[in-house]
């Protein structure tokens, strides 16, 4: 393994850890007011078909508006049905994976039907950043990304501000913490957690987009692969934090630039290690991480 | 809560609102794709009718989908949502491939039929059960979310299934894609229905959802029922945490695993890549639309085999609008259920008030995650006095 390969595999797993780190950061908001979005994996998917949709017409950015509206969309319509109608936020979540992954395929089929080359769009051109880029090794690695990694950075930097910070962030915590007491208190619970999801589902519609618009620059069914899910474990590994939720994103992109990059090399594994790792490994993270969480528990039960 | 009582109107205004929104879904589809809705419609039911072999390919992908989602009742009854089907589907058709070309190997490809059945049907069993084995184990000794783990599970058993597929259950001839040798000719389940595809797995179905129904009348049942709601009192009725997860799991994970013998000896008679074809998902979505209850999943499968067999003959009647639309249906109808569900409930928080006490008794469980619990059909939460608390319960064990 050559130093070349693996400065190709970390920037890589930059690149990829863009869109987990955004639907992670919408998740963790979700998620800190006490609710759950399983719907992610179909917001996802939606918006990136929506992303490369528009993006043929209109752009690579305008593709990227339309994943964010796609997204909102379906959180909207999960947002009525669970708030309105009070029904299961677990079913609905999966109603709208099941949905989102439905009409994805469809519209896409509809648009290029089976035969036709598939439509290939103008991806967001990578941006070096000046001086930065010029840094031996770290500088390839982080600083010839494309604007939608450094903007995801911000991001998850503004979101660690507004959580801490702002009226918004301290309502999303006093309600996921306790309800009632919230309540009792005169934050209004309903639209707080509404906001959340709105909020969390225009993220994960982003991410879709950037999966497609920002790298690939084409859709196929199926594309996210359940990328949808591992947000889910990675925002439940890095407790809801934006710190927690990069350095879980990472984790994941880092073991699937590497299962990509690393089957050329000399390691002779079958090419399914390589494809399995990254959920294994989440797996593996995920129990260690529930573990530590129990050990905590009981560490404080016991000064208690 | 099924009885007459509860049948006030605004639930059947709910019903009939979802079927006009299902309808009007499929139509704007149809017509997005450039076709006429009648000549979809007449496709449809072409292709689930127009000849005895489609109605046996209605019956036949029914099959899979209804063992996945009538061995699901447990599980979700208790409030536990596997969503390992899938992989847990995979795993019981590795076994069964192996086992059953095994023992052809072993004791010649002339054994009396039923001998490879009941060595393929358990193999497969033994192998859904053991890949539901370590969910349940994550999920009892350190709180894993049994959603997440078991999604995750179902890319591992991916993988392995194409690696077997490559290396020790590969074919000896060349072929295009990845499979398995074929089982031997008294390997394969014998058809039911002649002229068409329905294998007796039809016979298996019934068998099942009927122990289902008997089993609804069980103590067993009350005891996984109470447990989704209130836990210490499940535990003086018997059922504690650890043996409720491990017994719905294991249940789901033998039908699953069964599932994949019944497709490999039943339809294709090897192992493909694609054994699961979804069914592992469409189960639990038919789990819950036939509302947990044998009949209703008996029928919710048929419901959904018919729509994606239906779908075919939609694509090939207007040409333009492709099969996946069943997808979108599914969907808005998991979607419309769930909604409907949530109005079933209601009338039920007032003809038995029992429910709508404050599940004040529940011990703080440490969890590393908002608790997911399926709660069909009735959660605590929606049946709370008050309004305050979120949709989601179980925010008050935190």
């Amino acid at each position: 393994m050559s130093a070349e390969l693996w400065v190709a595999i970390l920037a890589g797993a930059i690149a990829l850890s863009a869109p987990l780190v955004l639907a992670g950061v919408g998740e963790s908001f979700v998620e800190r007011a006490g609710r759950i979005n399983l719907g992610i994996e179909g917001m996802m998917i939606l918006g990136a078909f929506a992303g490369v949709y528009v993006a043929s017409t209109a752009g690579p950015w305008a593709g990227l508006l339309a994943g964010i509206a796609t997204g909102l969309v379906l959180a909207a319509l999960m947002n009525t049905v669970v708030h309105r109608l009070h029904a299961n936020e677990v079913v609905v979540g999966l109603a709208i994976t099941v949905l989102g992954l439905g009409l994805s395929t469809y519209l896409f089929q509809v648009w290029i039907p089976s035969g036709q080359t598939n439509v290939s769009v103008e991806t967001v051109p990578r941006v070096p950043v000046p001086l930065l880029s010029d840094l031996p090794l770290l500088g390839r690695i982080l600083f010839v990304q494309s604007p939608i990694v450094y903007a995801t950075v911000l991001l998850a930097v503004a979101a660690w501000a507004v959580m801490r910070f702002t009226r918004f962030g301290l309502q999303i915590r006093a309600v996921g913490t306790d309800p009632v007491a919230a309540a009792l208190r005169g934050v209004r619970t309903r639209a707080v957690g509404s906001n959340s999801l709105l909020l969390g589902g225009a993220l994960a519609g982003l991410a879709g987009a950037v999966i497609t618009v920002g790298t690939i620059g084409s859709f196929t069914p199926g594309i996210t692969a359940g990328r949808g899910y591992i947000v889910l474990a990675i925002v439940i590994m890095g407790r809801s934090t934006p710190v927690g939720v990069a350095l879980g994103a990472l984790l994941f992109a880092f073991l699937q630039s590497f299962s990509l990059l690393a089957q050329s090399t000399g390691l002779q594994l079958p090419s399914e290690v390589y494809q399995t790792l990254p959920y294994v490994v989440t797996l593996i993270v995920l129990v260690l991480s529930s573990r530590a969480r129990v050990r905590s528990v009981l560490r404080k039960a016991s000064l208690a | 809560m099924n009885s007459l009582r509860d049948l006030d109107h605004r639930r059947w205004l709910v019903t009939g609102g979802v079927v006009l929104v299902v309808l009007a879904v499929a139509a704007l589809l149809i017509l997005f794709a450039g076709a006429d809705p009648l000549v979809g419609l007449r496709g449809l039911v072409d292709g689930i009718s127009s000849s005895p072999y489609r109605v046996g390919e209605l019956l036949v992908g029914a099959v899979p989908i209804a063992i996945v989602a009538l061995t699901l009742i447990p599980a979700l009854r208790a409030g536990i949502f596997s969503v390992g089907a899938e992989g847990q589907i995979i795993f019981g058709a590795i076994l069964a491939t192996g086992t059953t070309l095994w023992l052809a190997t072993v004791a010649g490809p002339d054994l009396p039929g039923p001998v490879f059945w009941i060595a393929g049907a358990l193999a497969g069993i033994v192998g859904g059960s053991l890949f539901a084995l370590l969910p349940a184990l994550l999920a009892v000794r350190w709180q894993v979310n049994e959603i997440l783990s078991t999604l995750l599970l179902n890319y591992v058993a991916a993988g392995f299934l194409g690696w077997s597929l490559r290396t020790w259950l590969a074919s000896p001839e060349e072929t295009a894609t990845p499979q398995s040798e074929q089982l031997p000719e008294a390997a394969a389940l014998p058809t039911m229905i002649a002229g068409t595809r329905a294998h007796w797995g039809i016979a298996l179905v019934l068998l099942i959802a009927i122990g289902f129904i008997l089993w609804r009348r069980s103590a067993g049942w009350t005891r996984v029922s109470v447990f989704s709601s209130r836990p210490k009192l499940a535990l003086r009725l018997g059922a504690t945490r650890a043996g409720t997860i491990y017994s719905t799991m294991l249940v789901s994970g033998a039908g699953a695993g069964l599932v994949g013998w019944v497709q490999v000896a039943g339809v294709n008679e090897r192992l493909f890549s694609s054994v699961t074809g979804g069914v592992g998902f469409s189960g639990l979505a038919v789990a819950l639309l036939g509302g947990l209850l044998p009949v209703g999943i008996v029928a919710a499968a048929l419901f959904f085999s018919a729509l994606t067999a239906g779908a075919v003959g939609m694509q090939s009647a207007t040409g333009t609008v492709p099969s996946s639309i069943a997808e979108v249906i599914k969907g808005v109808l998991l979607l419309g259920v769930a909604s409907v569900a949530a109005y079933q409930r209601r009338p039920a928080a007032v003809v038995a008030p029992s429910d709508a006490v404050v599940p004040v008794d529940e011990e703080p469980v440490p969890e590393s995650s908002p608790r997911l619990h399926a709660t069909l059909p009735h959660p605590p939460s929606d049946t709370h006095p008050h309004e305050l608390q979120p949709a989601d319960s179980g925010e008050s064990s935190r």
